[in-house]
């Protein structure tokens, strides 16, 4: 398979619209006599509005209508069901009633000519609240006044209690990570029009499917008369995939005007109303041997939801399967505070469960008196003792293994501080990473075209991950076709359906059903060729002596182009539909990797960077050499913010979103690059999971980064930050106590 | 070097999207770099989520109504009459009256470099400009940057190197990346260029690709003259 | 953006005329403040005065050695002027730690210099601030107080630092600033152009309504001396201080014959701190002497809930800019 395309690096197929500013984003679609919606915000964080003061914005120019809960069309709640296709995270509509649930909430929407009237008119809408002084502000808070729930996705194994005491080491500590947002260059986004019963929204979605089905359900109309298009969305890392208050009051607003409305979610409601990571408190407990194995594990986690919705972070969701240990237990644990619904962040579960669990690793190797990279090529796991299945692959001995070479792990003194260099205390940490390998129905039509093209469709998404490469890699890889006469089209439920673009999926879930309709498409060709017009008539099409390589079919030494087939014949295309299964259940399918990073700790100046990451990941077979590296590195830096820089703050005393800008949520800038990332891809194909033995890419890279520089900065400082970010403050000495207020 | 300038028959004459009486940034493409920057035909039609914009007409929007203030801005080279408010913003004035949308709005607040423009040859946020302010300027966008197939050496950069994820911040990083490649006052080294870069996020990390993307525009462009 | 009245003037005398003494106009220079906080409601002028056109782009020695800048100069020229680079390098490089490329292409001297806070609960809109709103409080001092929060001229009312890199040299440097207004023109002392919050937070700058400034003139520079600009701050690039700290130093042999300290991202105006100057003249240069002169920068300091650190942090911006100016022999100016 040396020559084949799958593998290589093409460059992107739709790069050159990306370049030039071609690739058509939401909010860049103008149809004709098209309105501007901007929405008002509620500034309590508990409450209900109690009235709005609507004259001064009525009389700003421009003004088209103003809605809010008492002037808002009746709409139906979605069922939120993923299997029926039509999950949303926050169930509760915009202006369903004048209650207040967190602050950055719609309360109302104006609705004008030009974007600039909307947002003045918007500042002139007077609300007021009865405010109520209980908002729950934070984890602390919301565990105190009114306990948890129970979250799913727990396990347990044996004993963990009762193997914890008097095991020979053990560990008790407890880990936080903030509130995360995700951030996504584009802001969300939507343009809604209605053609009378017809609605066509373009959204910046990760899911149009799904968003169809939602809004099929809210509106009452058929999935037939809705149309979302995505074809090229500004990232969404988890907050794009399922709809967002906003889609719903954009599409209700176009409707009653009578005109297509474009509403952009403003950035600081980025952090409000679509989503974020929520806080987590993770308690672990370890144990281990005289030989430092694993007896007793315990990773018990809560963190927040909204008061609308349960989300859970399943933050031990890697805990179960990662390690080897006969006594485990996980379990997950909600509380609710006044912040608008959590969704899933890129590596939902696993980015705040593996900063607990490799640090808590890191820890327990130090309690064992073991190296930490020792420690955990000791305890990996053969098997996944959760669901008692065989890995389908597992190389994650060999990851870790060839990313300590390449870091040079061996060259680390263990001594805490002992490596210097200037001005610089050097740390090396490490972690590993682990994400499940997720393959979904999905279906896909392929069109082999007269005029030596092929024509491809799928309701999936690009993100930016390279979904649209990678594709036409596949129909080229079975059909000979070059990439150039290969056209992919995505992002646009009237295609056959496809998956959401999340939780690493969409490879290993696409890519089959892909191949699927190209062969069926070649089935067809095969039965043009051999009918009774054909060049091959009388042959049997299926017999395997008939082949199809480099856009020839062949029999018997003669060959014939695929598009004088079809021009004899006078035919447009020979089409395939294909529609694919989910992943069967005889193995437990995972991706490994592990992270070595460097960090520098200047004592003089307390600045800490990263200045150097060598990570291994072992995720099946890669599909473009080029793309994949980039989600690698590009976690990579994600983690980096992760670990470093990022925490939405709310004040304590009401809720309040405090810097919920990009200014004051500190995310990695250029300048933050580390000088040297190094992504070795093991490139070991998974062929139990699918023919390609590809397992998808974009969480891994960020699990684990957190734990790895949390660990190098132990290393380097002494000091163990058990609480994200690792701000510098955290590391300091001398820092005044202040009396909190 | 000269503003436009002839490489010894292999090379091709960069194009001026503005006036060329003006000091041109745009340095001569060298005959390698052309050949990866002609854009195959097929490149017109994948992946089509709508057509091919239409090239941009000179606007005359005639008379102002009360309220407004007439301006002229001159677009890729195209001249412009066109009647805005005060408070309308040249970012919003672009994409929503002149439909080049191909620079972003990010965050709206000078927060994220993804609607960095030129206006005469300087790389700015567009989202904090009034239009009004920029009457008699000369913007160049993204969308001038190439001129029909024939890429920017910084475009055909990024497309090679995978410098770009989503591609949302991308306008704004190659007009960064232009503008800082003609500055003599940056320098060239990697660090030099990072800290330059770092008024345009890219959440999606493509941070060493963009970098080695700038750094092989650098060597085309010098190469080139 | 709320609605407003648009102007432009030719001249700073027309550009007054237009503005006139009304608390709400505005000029509008490179508008990366006042467009920004106009975007978000909290600033509403209904009449911008565009003062872009005028005449103000020039960078000019004086007889007497000192450098007058004005008002239009961006913060890009100011910073890679061949002037400012040689004798006034902690300017050029607090400048370059400012912001980013595409705003300093923008921001210009005079509006650098009338930067407002970034405390977010002036820019929400909504909580107690006695800066937005006089005596409705102040949210700050009890709420989220971490990264753009002051310990050093901190009131009851307001503790909200001044953002500005370019102001913290020009503290250490000694400028003055000229102003044209209803009433002519005036010079206003740089130390004295910022105020402190007191009990009259709302104001911040001592300029009366209507006046423009039009330059900033440089005091010349301290001879043989050396200087630095040092900015600490979580991320590489792009983020305001979290302290730094702006230091010019004479030496002879050893001695330490005249010192300038400013201190950026720990005060609520660009903080020259004085007392530390005159503890360093005279001294021996060395770890003891930084040390305790940058203890004595951030004597009477009052950390706050989540701010406290920068205590140590101004600090140590202090000591690690002298030692790398002291360290270094080829850093000496004019």
């Amino acid at each position: 398979m040396s020559d084949s395309i799958i593998g290589a690096g093409p460059k992107r197929i739709d790069g050159q619209r990306k370049v030039t500013g071609a690739a058509p984003y939401a909010a860049d679609h103008h149809p004709d006599n098209m309105a501007y919606g901007y929405g008002v915000f509620s500034t309590i964080a508990r409450g209900t509005v109690t009235g709005l003061d609507l004259d001064a914005a009525r009389q700003s120019p421009g003004v088209i209508d103003i809605f809010h809960h008492d002037h808002f069309p009746e709409l139906h709640r979605s069922p939120s069901s993923m299997a029926q296709g039509n999950k949303v995270e926050e169930t509760r509509l915009p202006f369903e009633d004048n209650q207040v649930h967190y602050e950055g909430q719609f309360v109302a929407l104006v609705v004008a000519d030009t974007f600039e009237n909307a947002r003045a008119a918007a500042r002139k809408v007077g609300v007021s609240y009865q405010r109520d002084d209980n908002a729950i502000a934070n984890l602390d808070q919301g565990v105190k006044a009114h306990g948890t729930q129970k979250g799913q996705g727990n396990h347990e194994r044996g004993d963990a209690a009762g193997n914890f005491d008097g095991a020979a080491h053990s560990i008790d500590v407890t880990y936080t990570t903030p509130v995360e947002n995700h951030n996504p260059m584009e802001m969300h986004a939507s343009v809604a029009s209605w053609e009378g019963d017809r609605l066509t929204i373009f959204e910046s979605s990760q899911g149009v499917v799904q968003q169809r089905g939602a809004l099929s359900k809210i509106f009452g109309i058929p999935q037939e008369h809705i149309r979302v298009e995505s074809p090229f969305i500004g990232s969404g890392f988890g907050s794009k995939l399922w709809m967002w208050p906003h889609a719903v009051a954009v599409s209700a607003a176009a409707r009653e005007i009578g005109r297509p409305v474009q509403l952009v979610v403003p950035r600081q409601q980025m952090f409000t109303t679509t989503g974020h990571r929520p806080e987590t408190r993770q308690r672990m407990r370890l144990a281990t041997d005289e030989r430092g194995r694993l007896v007793s594990l315990r990773h018990e986690s809560i963190n927040t939801t909204s008061f609308t919705d349960q989300y859970v972070e399943t933050c031990g969701s890697v805990t179960k399967s990662l390690y080897s240990c006969p006594n485990l237990l996980v379990s997950h644990e909600t509380t609710r505070v006044n912040r608008g619904t959590p969704t899933s962040m890129r590596a939902p579960g696993a980015a705040p469960g593996l900063f607990a669990l490799e640090s808590a690793i890191d820890e327990m190797a130090l309690a064992a008196g073991v190296d930490p990279l020792e420690f955990r090529m000791n305890n990996y796991a053969t098997r996944d003792e959760s669901q008692d299945l065989d890995f389908s692959s597992n190389h994650i001995r060999e990851a870790t293994e060839k990313a300590a070479e390449k870091f040079g792990w061996q060259d680390r003194n263990p001594e805490v501080g002992s490596m210097r260099d200037g001005h610089e205390i050097i740390g090396y940490g490490m972690a590993a990473c682990n994400w499940e390998a997720i393959k979904r129905e999905c279906e896909a039509r392929v069109s082999l075209r007269a005029d030596g093209t092929a024509y491809v469709t799928c309701a999936t998404q690009d993100i930016g991950t390279g979904t649209y490469t990678i594709i036409a890699q596949t129909v080229s890889e079975l059909t000979g076709l070059p990439l150039e006469k290969i056209t992919v089209r995505l992002g646009d439920t009237s295609y056959p359906k496809g998956p959401i673009s999340g939780g690493s999926w969409t490879t290993a879930t696409t890519l089959p059903a892909i191949a699927a309709a190209t062969r069926e498409a070649i089935k067809e060709l095969k039965g043009y060729a051999t009918g009774e017009k054909g060049d091959f008539a009388g042959v049997d099409s299926d017999s395997d002596s008939l082949t199809f390589e480099n856009g020839q079919l062949t029999h018997d030494g003669q060959s014939v182009d695929y598009v004088d087939v079809l021009k004899g014949q006078k035919l447009a295309s020979a089409d395939g539909h294909a529609h694919t299964q989910g992943a069967d259940d005889k193995y437990s399918y995972r991706s490994f990797g592990a992270h070595f990073v460097e960090v520098r700790w200047d004592p003089g100046i307390s600045n800490l960077r990263v200045s150097r990451v060598v990570s291994a990941i072992d995720v099946g077979r890669v599909i473009n050499s080029m793309t994949a590296r980039n989600q690698v590195e590009g976690a990579i830096v994600m983690g980096l913010g992760m670990a470093h820089f990022e925490a939405t703050e709310y004040d304590a005393r009401n809720g309040r979103p405090v810097n919920n800008n990009y200014a004051e949520y500190v995310v990695p800038v250029h300048a933050d690059q580390p000088p040297e990332v190094d992504v070795i891809l093991l490139d070991y194909p998974d062929l139990a999971f699918n023919e390609f033995g590809a397992r998808g890419i974009g969480e891994i890279g960020i699990t684990g980064m957190a734990a790895a520089v949390a660990n190098a900065v132990y290393h380097a400082t002494g000091k163990r930050i058990r609480d994200l970010p690792i701000f510098k403050e955290k590391l300091m000495e001398n820092v005044p106590e202040v009396q909190s207020a | 070097m000269s503003d436009h300038h002839n490489n010894e028959g292999l090379g091709v004459e960069t194009f001026d999207a503005r006036s060329p009486s003006r000091r041109r940034f745009l340095k001569t493409m060298g005959a390698s770099s052309l050949a990866a920057a002609t854009a195959p035909a097929w490149a017109q039609i994948a992946q089509a989520g709508q057509q091919q914009k239409e090239p941009v007409e000179p606007r005359d929007d005639g008379a102002p109504a009360e309220g407004e203030q007439q301006i002229q801005l001159t677009v890729n080279g195209v001249a412009h009459t066109l009647n805005v408010k005060p408070n309308a913003v040249l970012l919003d004035v672009l994409r929503d009256r002149l439909m080049l949308t191909g620079t972003k709005k990010g965050c709206d607040q000078g927060q994220c470099g993804a609607c960095t423009l030129l206006v005469n040859d300087t790389a700015i946020n567009s989202c904090l400009s009034l239009a009004v302010s920029h009457d008699g300027d000369e913007i160049t966008t993204i969308e001038g940057l190439s001129q029909g197939d024939e890429l920017h050496p910084v475009q055909v950069a990024f497309w090679a190197h995978d410098a770009y994820q989503c591609g949302y911040c991308t306008s704004g990083q190659i007009m960064s990346a232009v503008a800082i490649l003609n500055d003599d006052n940056i320098g060239s080294d990697d660090a030099s260029v990072r800290e330059a870069m770092s008024g345009n996020i890219c959440r999606c990390g493509a941070y060493k690709n963009i970098l080695a993307a700038v750094q092989d525009a650098r060597g085309k462009m010098e190469g080139a003259s | 953006m709320r609605e407003f009245d648009y102007a432009r003037a030719d001249s700073p005398r027309q550009a007054v005329s237009t503005h006139g003494r009304s608390e709400q106009a505005a000029y509008l220079a490179g508008g990366t403040t006042l467009l920004d906080l106009v975007k978000i409601d909290i600033m509403r002028p209904d009449q911008v005065v565009d003062i872009n056109r005028l005449d103000l782009n020039q960078i000019e020695t004086l007889n007497d050695g000192r450098t007058r800048i004005g008002a239009l100069v961006t913060n890009t020229a100011l910073a890679r002027d061949d002037r400012i680079k040689n004798e006034y390098a902690v300017l050029s490089e607090a400048l370059l730690s400012g912001a980013t490329t595409q705003l300093r292409n923008k921001a210009t001297t005079a509006g650098n210099v009338m930067q407002r806070v970034r405390c977010p609960y002036f820019r929400d809109g909504v909580s107690s601030c006695n800066k937005r709103e006089p005596g409705s409080g102040c949210a700050a001092i009890k709420g989220h107080n971490r990264s753009v929060h002051a310990v050093l001229g901190t009131s009851e009312q307001c503790i909200a630092t001044h953002p500005s890199d370019m102001c913290v040299a020009m503290a250490a440097i000694g400028a003055t600033v000229t102003v044209e207004g209803p009433d002519g023109q005036r010079d206003i002392g740089f130390l004295d152009f910022h105020l402190l919050p007191g009990d009259t937070p709302e104001r911040e700058h001592a300029l009366k309504p209507g006046e423009l400034i039009t330059h900033v003139t440089l005091d010349a520079p301290l001879e043989n001396s050396r200087s630095g600009y040092l900015k600490l701050r979580d991320r590489a690039s792009y983020q305001f201080a979290l302290a730094s700290s702006a230091v010019i130093v004479t030496l002879e042999g050893d001695t330490i014959t005249n010192a300038r300290v400013a201190l950026g991202g720990v005060g609520t105006k660009p903080w020259r701190a004085l007392e530390a100057e005159k503890a360093l003249k005279g001294q021996k240069i060395g770890e003891a002497s930084f040390t305790h002169a940058a203890g004595i920068a951030f004597k009477g300091a009052t950390p706050y809930a989540h701010n406290a650190f920068k205590i140590p942090l101004g600090q140590q911006a202090i000591v690690r800019n002298l030692t790398t100016l002291t360290a270094q022999e080829d850093r000496r100016t004019s």
